[in-house]
């Protein structure tokens, strides 16, 4: 259910849709299907199974007053209209959605100003329209974290189809790399990334704003090839089922790195901690997380990652010669829950 | 063939709209072809209530009213159901059509989309399509967590929870009693703030540490809910973002871009190493360490100290 791309098949949603489609369809006579489904957001084949739907309710099965809704296919008619169709009020959850978006795409920097000033007003109206419905969408809240000169020069290239140059902070090798890509869309999901093909690999990438440490709009065009586009519900960046595999296992303060890597599995332990099987087309740059564990974790296998932890360590240590050791040292306390 | 649910809804909403007057249960039965074939009175009076509870659930204000018999009779007034006026251009229109796209989560996604297609009902103007108006941007706001809906809906009603919660660093979870206030999503993950009653404070949970279900419990919330609720503070201070004092490393030339992105100052040392200041908080320690052998650590000592520390774990390993 959470994380796919979501259609309304549910029988509340659907009754929800027919309600506002009648009064639609009552400043429309002859409407055409595919314009209708288009503003409900629907397929045809749905709007199609409404229209089955709508002539076997009326206000009175017995009194025979059925709604008579027909359609050929193309059109739709409604013979016998009604003035129970009217638009219905905005209810709490609804108000409480849209509300909730609009304030989070509102605060995307980079964003354009017009947009976001056609935002702000239309979420003032829709506030004002929804009343008291509008006070539980204060119980949500979303911040999409993204940088704003970046975003603002991605989101121009690819209006103006444009090729762009990127210095590309890896975190896994700990360097930056110039690279030329060409924008094809921009994505927030949490962090903000942009989808490009990257000329440098010629070869589909995607990159997160916040680790783009310079940005040039170039001259030359922005030629992708052309690409399906990803359903980006799942992760944005999803191991093959070819890549080598890592095994690490962490104790109970080392949990979280099942929570921020994607794995293929992880074990309870007896003491409370995981035994994380993950893969990933670079182990060495799995390094980081062997260091950044410390005594909470370890890498069991391959051994060469664990070796070149432990060698990155000790080099670290000689520089440090001569500091005393101190007992286990636990940082600041931690106020989780 | 079973009736449809949708159909029978949709049914029992239009008779509700329809009515001038208050429909008792039995007017409703016989005027709907589902409740006449729900068989018995019991399992026609459960559907009924059920349905009643789903098109609150949408948004329709139905009134109980008892006549003059005492008989319960129900109606949807026109006045009470009759959306306000709104009046959107077409930008404003593209605006929310784009924010309407947003939710990755099943239940807001349907009731944004209802909410939009309500005020197309009304008359918004529908001819420009939100992607174009906006360029290339896809925001998305993902919802992995099973108990956001059960939360969600418990900061809506303002009921008191229960719930199975493992903090970060313990090994198992432990029942948490909380009067849920708000929620927020920070850096794709989900978080609840609320009153724990255990522990007669504020807390802050994400919600990927849930385990288990979300149960509801009876009563009212017995702590005050305050106006404004912080729970993005609280979670950049676990995330090390509230820093208040200043570190002093050294860095290997070239090394450690986010390092120097967050430096408050950059010195070359001019013999392969920069010397840099940066914002020191809660987590320090463990960045640091993974830049291995190109940082390290001169002041402060604790900082030092816990680095330290920290090599030696993985050098002995």
């Amino acid at each position: 259910m959470a994380g796919k791309p979501v259609r309304p098949v549910n029988a509340i949603d659907q009754t929800r849709r027919m309600l506002s489609l009648v009064t639609y369809l009552k400043e429309r006579p002859g409407a055409r299907v595919e314009d209708v489904a288009r503003a409900f957001g629907i397929t045809e084949d749905e709007l199609v199974s409404d229209l089955d739907v709508l002539p076997m309710c009326g206000t009175s099965f017995r009194g025979g007053d059925l709604l008579d809704i027909d359609t050929d296919g193309e059109r739709i008619w409604w013979h016998n209209p009604d003035d129970v169709a009217e638009p219905l009020r905005i209810a709490a959850d609804e108000a409480t959605a849209l509300l909730v978006a609009a304030r989070a795409v509102s605060t995307l920097p980079g964003l354009r100003e017009s947009d976001r000033q056609a935002l702000l007003r239309a979420n003032a109206k829709l506030e004002a329209a929804a009343g008291e419905a509008a006070g539980a969408s204060s119980r949500l809240s979303v911040t999409f974290e993204s940088e704003g000169g970046v975003f603002a020069d991605v989101d121009r290239a690819i209006s103006e189809r444009r090729r762009l140059w990127i210095r590309y902070y890896s975190p896994a090798r700990d360097e930056l790399t110039e690279r030329e890509i060409d924008p094809i869309r921009l994505v927030s999901v949490g962090h903000t990334y942009v989808e490009a093909w990257c000329r440098r690999s010629e070869a589909r990438r995607t990159f997160r704003l916040d680790r783009v440490a310079e940005i040039r709009i170039l001259d030359e065009p922005s030629a992708p090839p052309e690409i399906e586009l990803r359903d980006l519900s799942e992760a944005l960046v999803q191991p093959a089922a070819e890549d080598p595999e890592v095994v690490v296992e962490v104790g109970p303060g080392g949990r979280w790195v099942a929570e921020y890597y994607p794995h293929d599995s992880a074990d309870e332990l007896p003491d409370g901690g995981l035994r994380i099987t993950l893969r990933t087309p670079d182990p060495a740059s799995l390094r980081r997380l062997a260091l950044r564990l410390g005594r909470d974790g370890r890498i069991v296998s391959p051994p060469e990652l664990a070796d070149s932890a432990r060698r990155a360590a000790r080099e670290a240590l000689a520089a440090y010669d001569g500091v005393e050791a101190q007992g286990p040292h636990g940082g600041p306390a931690v106020h989780d829950g | 063939m079973a009736i449809a649910k949708a159909e029978r809804l949709m049914n029992l909403a239009l008779c509700l709209l329809g009515t001038r007057r208050p429909l008792s249960k039995r007017e409703l039965r016989e005027s709907i072809e589902a409740y006449l074939e729900a068989g018995s009175d019991d399992s026609f009076s459960r559907m009924f209530e059920r349905d009643k509870d789903d098109l609150r659930e949408l948004g329709l204000v139905i009134e109980t009213v008892e006549n003059l018999d005492g008989e319960m009779g129900y109606l949807a007034r026109r006045d009470s159901n009759r959306l306000p006026p709104v009046t959107l251009d077409a930008e404003e229109a593209a605006a929310l059509g784009l924010a309407a796209k947003v939710w990755q989560q099943a239940r807001l996604a349907g009731a944004a989309s209802g909410a939009l297609q309500k005020l197309r009902a009304a008359g918004m103007p529908e001819d420009v399509d939100p992607y174009e108006a906006h360029g290339a941007l896809e925001p998305r706001i993902p919802v992995h967590e099973v108990a956001f809906e059960p939360l969600m809906l418990a900061c809506r009603d303002r009921r008191p929870v229960v719930f199975d919660y493992r903090k970060a660093t313990a090994a198992h979870p432990e029942p948490r009693h909380v009067e849920p206030w708000a929620l927020e999503c920070w850096r794709g993950h989900w978080y609840l703030a609320g009153w724990d009653r255990d522990r007669g404070a504020e807390r802050v949970f994400r919600l990927s540490r849930i385990t288990g279900k979300v149960r509801s419990r009876s009563g009212q919330f017995t702590a005050e809910v305050p106006d404004v609720v912080t729970v993005r503070e609280t979670v950049a201070s676990w995330a090390g973002e509230s820093a208040d004092r200043s570190a002093l490393i050294r860095l290997r030339s070239g090394s450690g871009y986010p390092l120097r992105a967050k430096a408050t100052a950059v010195r070359e040392l001019g013999d392969g190493w920069d010397e840099l200041e940066i914002p020191y908080g809660h987590g320090l320690d463990a960045w640091l360490v993974e830049f291995g052998p190109d940082v390290v650590v001169l002041e402060p000592a604790e900082l030092r100290a816990d680095v330290v520390d920290r090599l030696r774990a993985v050098a002995k390993g």
